[in-house]
């Protein structure tokens, strides 16, 4: 069993991934917090809706869609592998909602058939064709981050801009990025009161579909290098650790970025070291990340609570319940 | 009845959700044989208090006890119809398997509802004018109905003080008539009863004693004595839409005399 | 649960768990064409067939059984992530004596799982997060710390023998005779709890308030159940895989959700479908070798959940689009025997029929249309139609009465009682007169003091007179106003 955990050699671990097998690890890394940041960001606005699940939906529901654009089109470009992923999340929201609304079935019941089946679904078109997908079935659960420097390189003019998987996904978070600068209002009024945001004349149904919309493309330019289970983790992760720090939906964004920085450049230590797959050592990064916050934060940490429960609650202190939107009140 | 005990004695009960106290120093003696209303503005604790003496909120403080012990003891005699919207209504049972639910309380772990148990039952939903619909999937009543399964459950549990959440919340006017005829019923029996209500006017017709609760107990006696512009308005504080609601009552009242 | 239904259970078990279990055989099969694989399949030759059906009707059978419970409570999702927290459980229980010792496995898989549920109540207790984001936290979490822990063991020269990687998507033909007498085991304990405790768990699901109100130990029945739920999803693993596990949980018991209203049937007919999607699952995965069972085991469930999604005979989406059609179809033959109506008061009933043309012009349609309609009426038995001209039938007479009846009945209500204006309540009366029954009728016409007269000034038609089969004598004076 120690055979397992191996010697810790500082120099291996701590610097060499940042000096000599920088061209290696700095990709890794740089995808790490492209990945983790725009997940971050859109799992902001799903936990905000309590939609956290129907990210594990549309992360686990992208694969079949995914499978048969590689089927279609025979090449692994960037624009069919996107139609895909819109195709089957479109879809996803689809099934959920009539499976739903058609019958007596839960909605979680619902979310958990209709991404269980498509995710099957998926697995068997790669084992079927496994000669003409370049999946494999390990690769769909956890990915492999490991092998996105030695994807080929994207040169702008001389500019060496980096792997074609880390430039997609920097594409990505710089397009969640923009599009949250731009429509940071409406985002906030439709998560926080549908009926207000309709009145003040956003389209509520719109930008739910648009953020169904966003979640799919991220999760399929991810989906190669973390697979269909830890994306859920780095969408949920980053936000949830924010909003322990912070009540205001604008910090809590930073906050987010911050630790996908962080968690990342953890994952590749954490991954050197243990040599095990770095996507999820990324996952348990964060999580540290996350335990160590939810036992320290100042108002929400498990010591301060404990500290407060020591000092009885007076009936005067009626706390207001605050929640990431309390810049609206 | 010659009970040594009051049946349901509460002393300085605090109860707080999120560290953010409901109910603090309520302090009650409850009579047998009393129909008594708990009446008050949203968010007064009403709920709060008949979960908590039932033991399921955690208390701050105080103790709760039932003929004198406390209630895990005396759980048999203590009947409860909770709030309609508790539950999901699509859950697949039938009428008649809600109201066995009643009889479980006494059947103990491992025992089936026996014959003897399904005859009582059935007559519980007789009384409630169910008997008809003891096959009836639940999702399939209205919301009248969907009430009157849950007096007949609690009906079933043949217990000697009952807690009710809203009994008459969502009902039709025949449902409210034939659920105050049992309550009034159960009441010459002998039994107590504490029903959460929200309607101040038929508050007055319905009960012998009001309890005013907003987070402490504003008063408690009569309802004669205790149903007052003076009392309600420092039960439901400066609520203008409330006033003009309690104004009307009393102008009811004073009108019927 | 009725005793015919434990009974059924019993005997599925006993038949399950009495079949053939011998030697391991061989487990490596080499892939041949897939019809002699298919005739290996069915006359369960090899042991490795035996021990893939076997296995597959009991996680079937386990997974239906407590997979019900969770739909019922609302708690679908917490099956899933309880399914990927045990992954590190799994890989530490092969570590205790670095081989796939089944009883270490299921030590490990639910003490993690169990961890999991934990951490999920612990942290939406004590933060702001919902619940939902715990759920999807903590799954997504235990399976990177186990995807690290497999990765790690894989890297180690016993590892990559280890098999472990068929706990994710299963292979059921990796199943040893130790995987099936653990399975059998769990299941039976499975069974017996449920029957055994079906009472307290029925309350307890239901009505979680209640039963604690009558000192049924909620608390106590819940970890039960989560542990019984742990337990069997780690079974199930081999088969299924950590990924799709809670899919055997939900999907074969939210069929049965939709197929019957009392819980004992749905308990039963879940295991049933659980059974039959676990069968077929490992019959396709043997027939294509190269295929992991587990996501066949589910398209397979899928199937069945699809099948009561569309055909169910009451919750099914063609009987209730059936339904609908079939009510549309009524409310436009009603609405052609209300413009007949309408047209013969406009000659205050002196006419006995009315003209397609008449009906036509009524409608604002063309007179095909209106022949159309007319011929609807003619086969449900309410109208004749001589020459180009319709006549009501003494049961269209009376339905033609109760909708105009109910329409100004409707429009009275609203004007007088809920002080709306008499140019705002004709649409919603246009919907409501459709589906007011005979007692509400009534109890409208006593509120309203039998009023003769709708908000616009024309005649109700009185019920006695309607019975009575005579629309023509309370309608006559009616229009002069």
């Amino acid at each position: 069993m120690n055979a397992m955990i191996p010697a810790f050699d500082a120099h291996a671990v701590l610097v060499a991934p940042w000096t000599e097998n920088l061209s290696l690890f700095g990709w890794i890394a740089a995808m790490g917090f492209a990945v983790t940041g725009a997940c971050g960001l859109v799992g902001n606005y799903l936990m905000l809706r309590r939609m956290a699940l129907m990210g594990d939906a549309v992360s686990h529901s992208v694969l079949p869609g995914l499978v048969a654009a590689f089927l279609v089109t025979s090449s692994r470009g960037t624009l069919p592998m996107f139609a895909g992923a819109l195709a089957a999340g479109g879809f996803t929201t689809i099934a959920i909602e009539s499976i739903h609304k058609l019958t007596r079935v839960k909605q979680d019941a619902a979310i958990g058939i209709t991404f269980s089946t498509l995710f099957a679904i998926g697995v068997v078109m790669t084992s079927l064709y496994a000669g003409q997908v370049d999946l494999d079935a390990d690769c769909v659960l956890y990915g492999e981050i490991a092998f996105v420097p030695l994807e080929p390189m994207i040169n702008l003019g001389g500019l060496v801009l980096g792997p074609v998987p880390f430039v997609r996904m920097a594409a990505v978070l710089l397009m969640v990025g923009l599009l949250i600068a731009a429509f940071y209002k409406e985002l906030l009024v439709s998560a926080f009161d549908p009926g207000l945001a309709r009145s003040l004349g956003t389209n509520p149904t719109l930008m739910h579909y648009g953020l169904m919309a966003a979640l799919s493309v991220v999760v399929v330019s991810a989906f190669e290098s973390v697979g269909a289970i830890l994306v859920v983790a780095m969408l949920i992760l980053p936000g949830a650790t924010a909003s322990l720090l912070s009540t205001r939906l604008s910090r809590v964004h930073l906050l987010s970025l911050v630790h996908a920085a962080i968690s990342s450049w953890l994952g590749v230590t954490l991954g050197v070291w243990l040599d095990c797959s770095i996507a999820a050592a990324m996952v348990v990064a964060g999580a540290l990340l996350f335990a160590l916050i939810w036992i320290v934060s100042p108002n929400e940490g498990l010591v301060a609570r404990w500290r407060r429960r020591r000092t009885p609650a007076l009936p005067s202190a009626m706390s207001s319940n605050s929640s990431p939107v309390s810049e609206l009140k | 009845m010659s009970e040594p005990y009051a049946p349901l004695e509460i002393h300085d009960l605090t109860v707080a959700y999120h560290k953010k106290p409901v109910l603090w120093g309520v302090d009650l003696v409850i009579e047998p044989g009393r129909l008594i209303g708990i009446v008050g503005p949203n968010g007064a604790g009403k709920s709060t208090l008949i979960k908590a003496c039932m033991g399921l909120l955690p208390l701050q403080s105080g103790w709760v006890k039932f003929f004198g012990e406390s209630f895990h003891k005396m759980a048999r005699r203590v009947g409860y119809v909770p709030q309609r919207e508790s539950v999901d209504w699509d859950f697949p049972v039938n009428v008649m398997d809600v109201v066995l639910m009643g009889r479980y309380g006494r059947l103990g772990l491992l025992r089936r509802p026996s014959k003897a148990d399904r005859i009582i039952a059935r007559a519980c939903l007789e009384k409630v004018h169910l008997l008809p619909y003891a096959n009836r999937q639940i999702a399939n009543l209205s919301g009248g109905q969907q009430q009157r399964v849950f007096l007949a459950r609690a009906l079933a549990q043949e217990a000697d003080i009952y807690f009710m959440d809203e009994p008459f919340a969502g009902v039709d006017a025949a449902t409210e008539a034939a659920i105050i005829a049992v309550l009034r019923e159960l009441r010459d029996m002998g039994k107590t009863l504490l029903v959460v209500h929200h309607d101040l006017p038929t508050a007055r017709q319905y009960f012998d004693d009001l309890l005013l609760l907003n987070m402490n107990v504003v008063a408690f006696g009569k309802t004669a004595e205790v149903f007052t512009a003076e009392l309600l308005q420092k039960t439901y504080g400066g609520r203008l839409t409330i006033l003009s609601e309690v104004a009307q009552a009393l102008g009811a009242h004073g009108a019927s005399r | 649960m009725s005793r015919t239904a434990s009974r059924a259970l019993l005997i599925l078990l006993v038949a399950a768990a009495t079949s053939p279990v011998e030697a391991a055989g061989v487990r490596e099969f080499v892939s041949s064409d897939w019809s002699t694989q298919i005739v290996r399949f069915l006359t369960l030759q090899d042991a490795s067939v035996r021990f893939a059906l076997i296995g597959s009707v009991l996680l079937g059978l386990s997974c239906g059984l407590l997979g019900s419970f969770i739909v019922v409570r609302k708690m679908a999702l917490m099956g899933d992530a309880l399914s990927h927290a045990v992954l590190p459980g799994v890989a530490i229980g092969f570590l205790w004596n670095m081989t796939k010792d089944p009883l270490a496995i299921l030590i490990g898989a639910t003490i993690a799982g169990l961890l999991g549920t934990f951490l999920v109540s612990a942290i939406s207790r004590t933060t702001r997060l919902k619940e939902d984001a715990a759920l999807g936290l903590v799954l997504a979490t235990f399976f990177a710390i186990g995807i690290c822990l497999v990765t790690m063991i894989q890297r180690l020269p016993t590892g990559n023998k280890s098999g472990l990687d068929k706990f994710l998507f299963g292979q059921a033909a990796a199943l040893s005779a130790e995987d099936i007498t653990l399975m059998a085991l769990v299941t039976t304990i499975a069974v017996v709890m449920v029957v055994a405790f079906y009472k307290e768990l029925l309350a307890s699901s239901f009505d979680p308030g209640f039963s604690r109100s009558i000192g049924l130990p909620t608390r106590w029945i819940h970890h039960g159940l989560m542990l019984l739920l742990t337990a069997s999803v780690v079974i199930a693993l081999q088969a299924v895989g950590v990924v799709l596990v809670s899919a055997m949980l939900i999907t074969p018991a939210s069929a049965a959700y939709l197929l019957t209203d009392r819980l004992h049937r749905l308990v039963v007919m879940a295991a049933a479908f659980g059974v039959g999607a676990g069968m077929a699952g490992a019959f396709l995965s043997f027939v294509g070798p190269s295929l992991p069972t587990g996501p066949l085991m589910v398209i397979g469930a899928s199937a069945l959940f699809s099948a009561a999604f569309l055909f169910g005979p009451r919750h099914g989406v063609v009987a209730r689009w059936m339904l609908r059609r079939r009510g549309a179809a009524r409310t436009q033959r009603e609405n052609t025997l209300k413009s007949m109506f309408h047209v013969m008061e406009a000659t205050q009933f002196r006419t006995e029929g009315v003209t397609l043309h008449d009906l036509a012009i009524r409608r604002r349609e063309t007179i095909d249309d209106a022949q159309r309609l007319g011929r609807d009426l003619v086969r449900h038995g309410l109208a004749t139609l001589s020459g180009d001209a319709l006549y009501f039938t003494p049961p269209g007479r009376k339905r033609a009465g109760e909708i105009v009846r109910n329409h100004r009945l409707w429009e009275l209500y609203l004007t007088q009682s809920a002080n709306i204006a008499a140019d705002h309540v004709h649409e919603d009366a246009e919907k409501i007169e459709h589906i007011l029954g005979e007692s509400v009728v009534r109890d409208l016409e006593r509120r309203l003091g039998y009023a003769t007269f709708d908000p616009h000034g024309r005649a109700i038609p009185s019920a006695r007179a309607i019975h009575g089969g005579d629309a023509r004598r309370e309608g006559g004076n009616g229009t002069g106003k």
